[in-house]
């Protein structure tokens, strides 16, 4: 099984529960990561939210991505569809990716492309999913979420507000960091923020800038990711956050790529 | 003295207090700027409201664009392939179910001396749902009427069962990959169901393909033996103005994508000609499929297309092209990070090429009976995706001869791009299909800068 866990980009949180609070004492690493994949990555059984990214580069010039996401879970930890609706910046208006997520570890993404000038829809084959998600400073893999089953977790520090757990990746060769700290929120299971490093260099760092509650689940609101060695950052917010909009599957089909589906997306 | 003293001390407290001034507001702005880079509103006047205002804003952007030969043409004595001042215009308006689209071109073409308008898409897109008629079945469709760019198949810059208008001139000159697809006034009727999705696209009015006509480049005559640049257009009479059908049924099982192709209309290029030998379109109908899927780590698709000659049948008839069988099978995988390749196998086989050839005015200047290409593609990303590199080439093993684009572009900011490249043809033959322009290659570059009003 391949599960995710960065809070990043979907719709994350999930309901406080009073078991999750009083079943702290007895929780170990992999029921963290588990409870912190799904705060990240399936709440609800759908969701939409509208996007805006300010990407930064090392010599402060900026760069815009807006974008409407729509989310569908097939079920809790499994696979699940995207449709991503780019409207800024100029050149990418209307530009249209489509992904349906697999979990299966054997098995890669479906992906797709519409690209409106050429009325044009593109299958994409499966890509290194440490590169730049589109232009920023993110990776696809911060997006679609890192498999949980790539990495070895250990705790390294408990206090009353957080977990930070360790996390080294079975296969070293496949990423370029040496591993990462990901610490974790006790009451939202949302991770505030993930530092890696390439063995004692600190290189990389996601943060988790706000979080609100909505519709009862915590939700990441903006974020930050900041390249350290060059000094660029991303920052990303969401707005106009809905869970369980009973979005159908139909909507999640080629015919939304050349035909947004408006209903769904104001 | 007491009052040196006196006013030394104030100076100190002045200069004291200027620093703490100093050191205050400067905590105050650190704070400020703290919180004004979450205001991405300020930073982006346009983004409020924008998505629930039913008018967008105008978007779109001014370029500057000029080739060069990288050789003379001995009958083309202009030296440039593009030079082109353009601005483009996006417009659209949300209906309730529906969208209104524009997108047009206005542009000095400084090759032709003369202002060009293009418009790229003019057209009514959305759903049937709405048709009381239709009741329940009106969910099923969607509609796109207007001016439009269209396009499907499976292949790069390859085209099989897409019968849609290209813009040859456009892609070999170093123009922008969106100007390979010429619009077209069409209506396109797609319908979506469990067991079959299908579109339906009825051009009213035949469009050809924007063919290289001895306008910016000369061409090889078979009659000469040699490459003219004697700009000719089609005559009317030779230039249908019947509809056009076009229609896909397809559908995705799991991961695989399966479609099925029907084309009736006419070849979009004047490869016929009249029994006074001017250039003529003719009557096609074209059937095809295609499966894309992933295999391993890429992507594999295949694609086969029957062109039917209606005028020609028998094969006999040396002023129309005969049938041809078309074969396409491809493969696209990520080589390592940012770096995507692609490579592509093309066959076309003539049908009666032995006829052909019989009757040929010109048999030593007939394609080959299977004209193969292959073609390599290379893209890769560097620096964040704001700089990426794309080479492209079609090698024709029958034809002995090629085609490489090379383009660069460069776009750190949101508000410009700059792109530069070169379209090489090669070969040895003076005929064959691409050496023909041999004459034509050309180095390009391209400033694009990107508006919204």
């Amino acid at each position: 099984m391949k599960k995710s866990f960065l809070a990043l980009i979907t719709f994350t949180g999930l309901a406080l529960t009073s078991t999750w609070v009083s079943a702290k004492t007895e929780i170990n690493v992999q029921n963290i990561i588990e409870k912190a994949e799904m705060a990240s990555f399936y709440a609800g059984d759908d969701g939409r939210a509208e996007a805006l990214m300010m990407i930064v580069d090392a010599q402060g010039r900026k760069q815009m991505r807006k974008f409407t996401i729509l989310r569908k879970d097939i079920e809790d930890q499994g696979d699940q569809k995207f449709m991503v609706f780019f409207s800024r910046p100029t050149d990418v208006k209307n530009t249209v990716f489509r992904v349906e997520k697999h979990v299966a570890l054997e098995q890669d993404d479906d992906r797709w492309l519409y690209l409106p000038a050429l009325d044009l829809v593109k299958r994409i084959s499966a890509g290194d999913k440490r590169t730049s998600f589109v232009g920023s400073h993110f990776f696809y893999e911060d997006v679609s979420g890192r498999s949980i089953t790539e990495d070895d977790f250990s705790l390294v520090e408990e206090n009353d507000a957080f977990y930070v757990l360790d996390a080294k990746p079975k296969k070293p060769e496949s990423v370029e960091f040496s591993h990462y700290q990901i610490k974790i929120d006790k009451t939202t299971f949302l991770p505030m923020s993930i530092n890696f490093y390439k063995g004692d260099k600190h290189y990389r760092q996601v943060e988790t800038v706000k979080v609100e509650s909505i519709s009862g689940y915590p939700t990441v609101l903006r974020s930050k990711v900041s390249d350290l060695e060059t000094g660029g950052y991303t920052l990303m917010e969401f707005r106009n956050v809905t869970y369980n909009t009973g979005v159908p599957d139909e909507v999640f089909t080629e015919r939304s790529l050349r035909t947004p589906p408006q209903q769904w997306l104001q | 003295m007491q009052l040196k003293e006196n006013s030394r001390f104030k100076i100190a407290t002045l200069v004291r207090n200027i620093a703490l001034y100093s050191l205050f507001t400067a905590m105050v702005n650190a704070q400020e700027s703290q919180q004004d880079e979450w205001d991405l509103d300020a930073w982006d006047a346009i983004a409020e409201n924008d998505s629930t205002s039913n008018v967008s804003p105008i978007t779109g952007f001014v370029e500057l664009a000029y080739s060069h030969r990288l050789q003379t043409d001995p009958v083309l004595d202009r030296p440039q392939t593009l030079a082109d001042a353009r601005m483009q215009f996006q417009w659209d308006y949300a209906l309730q179910a529906s969208q209104l689209k524009t997108r047009a071109d206005i542009y000095y073409d400084g090759v032709k001396n003369n202002t060009e308008l293009q418009i790229r898409e003019l057209a009514w897109q959305g759903s049937l749902s709405q048709l009381s008629i239709l009741g329940e079945l009106g969910q099923h469709f969607d509609a796109k009427v207007g001016q439009q760019v269209l396009t499907w198949g499976t292949g790069d810059y390859l085209f099989l069962n897409d019968l849609f208008p290209k813009d040859y001139q456009s892609f070999f000159s170093g123009r922008d990959d969106e100007y390979l697809k010429a619009p077209s006034f069409a209506a396109k009727l797609s319908g979506y169901f469990d067991w079959v999705n299908l579109d339906f696209v009825i051009t009213p009015r035949f469009t050809p393909d924007n063919f290289i006509n001895g306008e910016y480049y000369s061409f090889f005559s078979p009659v000469v033996e040699a490459n003219i640049a004697s700009e000719f257009h089609v005559a009317s009479e030779n230039r249908p103005t019947s509809p056009e059908y076009h229609l896909r049924l397809h559908k995705t099982l799991g991961s695989h994508e399966l479609a099925f192709y029907g084309y009736k209309g006419y070849s979009p290029l004047p490869s016929a000609s009249d029994s006074l030998g001017r250039p003529k379109f003719t009557d096609i109908n074209v059937y095809g499929f295609s499966l894309v899927t992933p295999i391993g780590p890429g992507i594999v698709k295949f694609e086969y297309a029957y062109q039917n000659a209606l005028e020609d049948t028998s094969g006999e008839n040396p002023y129309i092209p005969n049938s041809m069988s078309k074969y396409l099978v491809g493969y696209e995988q990520e080589i390592i990070a940012n770096l995507t390749g692609s490579i592509q196998w093309y066959t076309e086989r003539t049908q009666e090429h032995g006829l052909a050839l019989a009757n040929s005015f010109w048999p030593q200047f007939e394609q080959e009976k299977v004209r193969n290409v292959v073609t390599t593609q290379l893209i890769y990303r560097a620096l964040r995706q704001t700089l990426t590199f794309n080479l492209f080439n079609f090698y024709s093993p029958s034809d002995e001869d090629g085609y490489l684009r090379f383009r660069s572009t460069y776009s750190p900011v949101d508000q410009w791009s700059i792109s530069a490249g070169v379209n090489v043809f090669y070969g040895d033959k003076k005929h064959t299909f691409f050496n023909q322009f041999d004459d034509a290659s050309n180095g390009f570059l391209s400033y694009r800068y990107y508006y919204t009003l």
